[in-house]
């Protein structure tokens, strides 16, 4: 008599591989560039999306990689670009002067004007959400 | 274009430098730097009893990310 192969918690989950979700943010990231700030349609967008991600990854939904149970000292190379971030961030945006003291998201704003490159971005955020997701 | 706008811009490029740099750090064989999804991971770990502080701070940061870059 034939074993039957047994379900596996490691399976892959049917959706949960890049021939699906590839092609849904490509969808998604389509649509998402149509949408200029400060619309309704982007706000929900983004809320439905990102509201969809956390829920996945809150419940668990998406397969787990394993993440390290400790870190070493090297890890705090890290702090270097995220303090110089942090840093110069709120310097500019103590100083309430947009053309002189511009913040990474008002730099952001005329690129993220043409379609081509806020779909390219929305499809970025979407591929790291997912990556979060699975961790 | 001002002088401050270009120190401005131009420490905003050192910080995408210095990222990337780390970052290909991380990915060399046996480097001791955890990649950033290694780091993001351990941070995701952190609970405060059965709350999973780390996942929701991190995932919300992301979710606020989007937000910021695409809808406000």
């Amino acid at each position: 008599m034939e074993q039957q192969p047994q379900a596996s918690a490691e399976a892959v989950r049917t959706w949960d591989r890049p021939l699906v979700m590839v092609p849904l943010f490509v969808l998604i990231a389509a649509v998402g560039g149509l949408f200029q700030s400060f619309t309704l349609s982007a706000n929900l967008l983004v809320l439905a999306v990102g509201g969809t991600m956390i829920w996945l990854g809150l419940a668990g939904r998406g397969g787990h990689r394993p993440s390290p149970t400790r870190l070493t000292r090297a890890a705090a190379w890290w702090l270097l670009p995220v303090l110089l971030l942090a840093a110069v961030e709120l310097y500019a945006f103590a100083r309430h002067s947009i053309e002189d003291y511009p913040t990474l998201s008002l730099l952001a704003d005329p690129l993220l004007e043409g379609y081509l490159a806020r779909a390219a971005c929305y499809f970025g955020w979407l591929v790291a959400f997912w990556g979060l997701i699975r961790r | 274009m001002s002088v401050s706008r270009i120190v401005i811009v131009s420490v905003f490029v050192v910080v995408a430098v210095v990222f990337a740099v780390v970052g290909l750090l991380s990915r060399r064989e046996n480097s001791k730097i955890p990649t950033l999804g290694d780091l993001s991971g351990f941070v995701m770990q952190y609970r405060v009893g059965k709350f999973p502080v780390g996942r929701v701070a991190v995932l919300g940061f992301w979710w606020w990310v989007g937000w910021h870059f695409f809808a406000r």
